[in-house]
């Protein structure tokens, strides 16, 4: 909470944001293909509410708050009406106050006790401190603590007895708390306020696990007898309102408009010029980040960059180190910021970052929360960071006190970023999306009924959530052998703790750690997620942490372990996966003899099977390497096109073409498809294949496409008795997540979207921005991939 | 499709199931069982149980087993002796009537905790002249769980102090958080309780791999079970029960339980023994002196000491020559620290040059000693002390600068 009653706006200086801005301007003017400028907005302010706890009016004017801005009042009006709300206004302005001033106020008057749910552990150590702070200043008294997995084990029994507020994130809630609800009993009873802050965080697979989550939540209240208020906060999304409801299950009042005043604000949309026409080849998104970086620093304006993958935060990180901190003797002006690091490390550049010390960080998505790293002037997006919402909520990053701003979102040559940078008027007047969760999913949702059941036994009769019948689910489990139905009762029947084998976060247990061995001992240095592992810390990958590579000496797979020592190479690695699909069963379909779309279930297999070593500066690769790891299996909805081999014959003169027809097709749907369902491009999968297990094709670096068995060994199209690729988009999560689904049904404008952006792309033979790189020259090719895809989507455009 | 086929098909190709997924013979054993659970007759299964061990129902799915115990009857080499003082145990004892202590140990479903986790049988022992009686309570189904935690509120609200075994840690938070969940009211958060782990980890947890009660049965009671049902095969017993009306282990289940009730009875008089007498049972001396000394028994701890000097180590005899000094036996207290100090230990050269110092007034013995100090700010401010007290530092500054 920051003094706001008060709002200076600093005059124009002559090296702030706006002179950068300028100066990119007419250097640049070719590059910049967008602008959006808003101008400062005063704030609008209504007085604290009369009936306020004294005690809590006297806080606030000891913090400098004589007045609240209008939705900060809207909310307390809202709280006392004693409805669920969300609020959703943009970075500082002021939402924390929102849910801080109802609960202190409950805490202060009716001994109310509160739960404040963060999606990370520093967001939570920031709230404590937050109102830490307000309670030192006039003795309130409230008593506010964290509990989560630092939390010491002699410490915890005061935070359920005692705590006013506890300050906790999701994991913690569903594996330390109510497991172990009895304990918390008291803190239960009293319990009034549920605070679920950064709410839009919980979208995709991580939202569904909430919206159960909150569900065993809700239940247990009800066994204490209390139904407290929720009180939600986002970013700007497309649906709060929608999204606040599925998480908690109850009718949620939407408060969107804020009373906050705002810096003035610009924003570029900024395309890297072309280098090579024939091949559509544009510089990368990279150099022109770095470029805009060095001038910005060289100006004395504060930075931050975001770069879509922890290798590229690398990348980025050792460039302008190697500019900006080259003496050993002073201080660092360049930090790295990425998930994966320690803890404490994170917390120490989140200081440094404070204190103003660090003038450039480069961070991926795990700086766009709320995380207080203070006032920055200048916000690069080295790539469109794939949604709306996600390029707000980062640009939201810089400007944060009523200065001017300067956001700049660079485009690379994926399809999505070129779509969005050279067509402005379609970004800068999009709503942001829609944040999806699916709380039915069958997993999810057998995982949190499993738990539930361990918390408390169900009653017959008694429902948990919506779409599905909870008895069904019962009975499931009681033939599995963990519960036990006696007397209308589902009883917990095994000896374990279900809770402790459900991970919110992900499918798969366990996180690697990586550890140096450089110096003969072994240190922890990282922490790597289960299915980044594979691709980041295979044997032989560099792995970097603040641009220091590391060699992965060996992968210890079952004991989730990488030993690294340090190295000097002068490249990274970058490793090649491929995916393989088998369809299972299909649930609907549509088309001709000639041609067919389907939806359905399909079996996948991912195996990583080899890295490319790339050098730095010439990005020339240098070598590969093999890697031997088990496959990734998983079951998912998928939608597949495929086209009788008769009329596929009829339109290519050899199945070669048809082959990079399809897998230049299969990539332009793919980002199309992202766009479409408002997902991130990861979110859903591509692959090109024959739907059983005999065959799957893939790009191969000289650009062509090539077949292989299951085996991995090359296939020639031309010898297989009978050629009928399958073109596949699936959900990339075991189950599903709901996207094929609405994918099969826009399946006409999908396919016309993904046509119209070959035919609108500049290159000639095709280029990453449309059916992906092309590295071998279309006179060796001996026909046009770009053409190939074409055709394949006119044959694929059946309805 | 239904709920159970598409979680089939989801289920069976996903990679390292995160699920418990139950070991073939569990599966195999549980296919078999199924034809059986259809025939079950629940009331007939009960009635043959109660029989096998020779219980009464008390209530809808409890089933009561009562013991009494003989003194002459006892296991191992001990039996029960009188329950003497426990003051040297337990610093703030109470006045202890024997006949109000109640022995407590459960069976559970699970060893992870959680409020999942149900204890399904709850034995409890008290003394009676020389006899123990043991009462058992055992669920036979889910639903007996409230009459049981009555009864065992009844029982706890007619004693003065609960003894256990790691009751504090486990018994007991398992039983709270349970009837919190059947709604029963219990004294079992207020009453005393001395949970035994506690002083048998004070004296051997440096002697011993554990302090599971089984070592203490071996080690300290003489005693050796036979065929006894380890602990960790408890849940699978019952729900062996539960599922296919299968009761063959848990008789087995009610006798560890009593051999644990019955070590606890055991046990508690033999404590203030070990603490009087630690060196005849291998406790460790010194660390049961600590208690003695926190507890105000400085003489007993002295006595302790001196009586096991030849096998202490290091901190033991530091803790000794600690409290001669106190004792006023100063050479005593010298002999000991010349030996720790000749063997590198900084913190008996420091004692010693102190000692020197102080009560000897010897500042060229002090300052040998003091040399022999790591290098540290505090060792230069003692040796210049020293030096100076020596007269030595004009002679030095002479030669240096002279």
């Amino acid at each position: 909470m920051q003094a706001q009653s008060q709002e200076i706006l600093q005059p124009s200086q002559s090296n702030d944001a706006n002179e950068l801005a300028r100066r990119l301007r007419s250097q640049f003017s070719g590059r910049i293909t967008g602008e959006l400028h808003l101008p400062a907005r005063p704030g609008r302010f209504r007085a604290l509410p009369v009936e306020l706890d004294p005690r809590l009016h006297q806080a606030l004017k000891l913090k400098g708050i004589e007045q609240l801005y209008s939705h900060q009042r809207q909310a307390w009006e809202s709280a006392a009406r004693g409805e669920h709300l969300v609020i959703v206004t943009p970075t500082a302005s002021g939402k924390t106050l929102c849910y801080n001033l109802p609960v202190l106020d409950a805490v202060l008057q009716r001994r109310a006790k509160a739960l404040y749910l963060f999606p990370t552990k520093a967001l939570s150590q920031d709230q404590v401190a937050e109102i830490s702070d307000l309670n030192r200043l006039a003795e309130l008294g409230v008593r506010v603590f964290t509990f989560d997995g630092d939390t010491p084990g002699d410490a915890r029994k005061a935070v359920r007895t005692r705590g006013d507020i506890v300050v906790t994130n999701p994991d913690m809630l569903h594996q330390g708390i109510l497991p172990h609800h009895t304990k918390w009993a008291q803190f239960f009873e009293g319990l009034r306020f549920v605070v679920i802050d950064e709410m839009h965080s919980y979208r995709g697979v991580f939202g569904s696990h909430m919206a159960n989550l909150l569900r065993r939540l809700r239940r247990i209240c009800r066994f204490y007898g209390v139904a407290p208020q929720f009180i939600l906060c986002s970013a700007t999304i497309a649906n709060p309102g929608e999204l606040a409801s599925q998480l908690i299950g109850d009718t949620v009042t939407t408060l969107a408009e804020s009373g906050a005043p705002q810096g003035e604000k610009r924003l570029l949309l900024w395309n890297p010029p072309v280098v090579n026409a024939d091949l559509g080849f544009r510089a990368s998104a990279r150099s022109q980040t770095l470029t805009v970086a060095r001038q910005a620093m060289r100006m004395g304006l504060r930075c931050i960059i975001f770069a879509r993958s922890r290798l590229m935060v690398e990348v980025l990180t050792k460039y302008l180190k190697d500019k900006f901190d080259r003496d050993p003797g002073r201080p660092t002006r360049v930090a790295a910021y990425r998930g994966g690091y320690l803890p404490s490390a994170r917390r120490a550049t989140e200081n440094r970052l404070r204190q103003g010390v660090v003038d450039c960080v480069i961070s991926t998505s795990a700086l766009e929360l709320g995380v207080d790293i203070g006032a920055l002037d200048v916000c690069l997006l080295s790539g469109y960071p794939g949604s709306i919402a996600g390029t707000w909520q980062r640009l939201g990053r810089a400007g944060r006190r009523n200065r001017p701003s300067l956001g700049v979102l660079v485009g690379s040559s994926q399809p999505l970023d070129q779509y969005i940078v050279r067509n402005p008027d379609f970004f800068l007047g999009a709503s942001p999306e829609h944040a999806r969760i699916a709380p039915d999913q069958l997993l999810i949702l057998l995982d949190h009924i499993r738990c539930a059941a361990f918390e408390l036994p169900f009653r017959q009769g008694e429902s948990f959530g919506g779409g599905e019948s909870l008895e069904e689910f019962l009975c499931y489990l009681e033939e599995e052998g963990v519960l036990h139905l006696e007397n209308e009762t589902w009883h917990w029947m095994a000896d374990s703790y279900p809770a402790s084998s459900v991970s919110l976060r992900s499918v798969a247990e366990g996180n690697f750690v990586v550890i140096d061995t450089t110096t003969g001992g072994q240190r922890i240095i990282a922490e790597v997620d289960y299915s980044g592992a594979p691709m980041t810390i295979h044997q032989g990958a560099i792995y970097m942490i603040q641009s220091t590579p590391y060699q992965v000496e060996r992968l210890d797979w079952v004991g989730r372990k990488a030993f690294v020592t340090r190295t000097r190479a002068d490249y990274y690695t970058d490793a090649i996966d491929y995916t393989r699909l088998k369809i299972l069963e299909e649930f609907d379909s549509a088309g001709s003899i000639c041609a067919a779309t389907a939806l359905g279930e399909v079996h996948l297999v991912q195996r990583v099977t080899g890295y490319k070593k790339i050098r730095y500066y010439t990005h020339e690769n240098v070598g590969f390497g093999k890697i031997n790891l088990p496959d990734l299996e998983m079951h998912t909805t998928a939608v597949w096109w495929r086209v009788a081999p008769e009329t596929l014959a009829q339109a290519f003169p050899n199945r070669q073409q048809a082959l990079d027809g399809f897998l230049g097709a299969a990539y332009a749907m793919h980002h199309v498809a992202a766009l479409q369902t408002m997902a991130e491009p990861r979110d859903i999968g591509r692959a090109v294949g024959d739907g059983g297990s005999g065959w799957f094709a893939r790009v191969e670096t000289n650009g062509r496409g090539v077949m292989h068995n299951s085996e991995g060994e090359p296939l020639s199209p031309d010898a297989q008795q009978r050629f009928q690729p399958t073109l596949f988009l699936y959900d990339d999560y075991p189950g599903g997540v709901g996207l094929s689904q609405p994918l099969f049904e826009g399946r006409v404008r999908l396919v016309s979207a993904a046509a119209e952006l070959i035919s609108g792309c500049d290159c000639r033979f095709g280029c990453p921005a449309c059916i992906g790189p092309i590295l071998a020259s279309d006179e060796r090719r001996g026909h046009s991939a770009k053409e190939a895809a074409q055709s394949v989507l006119v044959l694929l455009n059946v309805g | 499709m239904s709920v159970k086929r598409r979680l089939a098909a989801l289920n069976r190709q996903l990679p390292e199931s995160p699920f418990e997924r139950p070991g073939l013979a569990l599966r195999i054993q549980r296919l078999r069982a199924t034809p059986h659970r259809a025939a079950r007759n629940p009331d007939g299964d009960e009635k043959r149980l109660r029989r096998a061990l020779q219980g009464v129902e008390i209530a809808d799915g409890v089933i009561l087993i009562e013991r009494r115990i003989a003194s002459g009857s006892m296991h191992g080499s001990r039996s029960l002796g009188k329950v003497e003082s426990l003051n040297d145990l337990f610093p703030d004892a109470i006045k202890l009537l024997p006949e109000r202590l109640l022995f407590l140990d459960t069976e559970t479903t699970g060893l992870c905790g959680g409020s999942g986790t149900l204890a399904f049988l709850v034995g409890m022992a008290r003394l009676e002249r020389e006899d123990l009686i043991v009462r058992q309570y055992l669920l036979t189904r889910f639903g007996g769980e409230q009459a049981m935690l009555n009864a065992v509120a009844t029982s706890v609200r007619a004693s003065d102090v609960l003894v256990s075994y790691n009751g504090k840690s486990f018994d007991l938070p398992l039983l709270e958080a349970r009837n919190i969940m059947a709604d029963v009211k219990s004294p079992l958060g207020s009453i005393s309780h001395l949970d035994l782990l506690f002083p048998v980890r004070r004296a051997f947890s440096r002697r011993w791999e554990d302090c599971r009660l089984a070592r203490v049965e071996r080690l300290l009671l003489g005693f050796h079970r036979h065929n006894d049902l380890p602990g960790a095969e408890a849940p699978a017993a019952w729900f062996d029960w539960i599922q296919q009306g299968d009761d063959a282990r848990l008789p087995l289940v009610c006798r560890h339980n009593r051999s644990d009730l019955l070590s606890l009875a055991l046990l508690l008089p033999l404590l203030p023994e070990v603490y009087r007498n630690p060196g005849l049972y291998g406790a460790d001396v010194s660390s049961v002196a600590r208690l003695h000394l926190k507890a105000g028994r400085e003489e007993l701890a002295l006595q302790l000491l001196l009586r096991e000097k030849s096998n202490l180590e290091q901190a033991g005899l530091a803790l000794l020559a600690g409290l001669l000094k106190r004792s006023g036996q100063l050479r005593g207290a010298r002999a000991i620290w010349k030996t720790l100090a000749a063997g590198g230990d900084q913190a008996a050269r420091v004692r010693l040059a102190k000692h020197y110092e102080h009560d000897l007034s010897d500042y060229a013995r002090a300052l040998d000693c003091a040399d022999g100090l790591c290098e540290s700010d505090e060792k230069q401010r003692r040796c210049s002390r020293l030096r100076h007290k020596l007269g030595e530092i004009d002679r030095q500054s002479r030669f240096e600068y002279g």
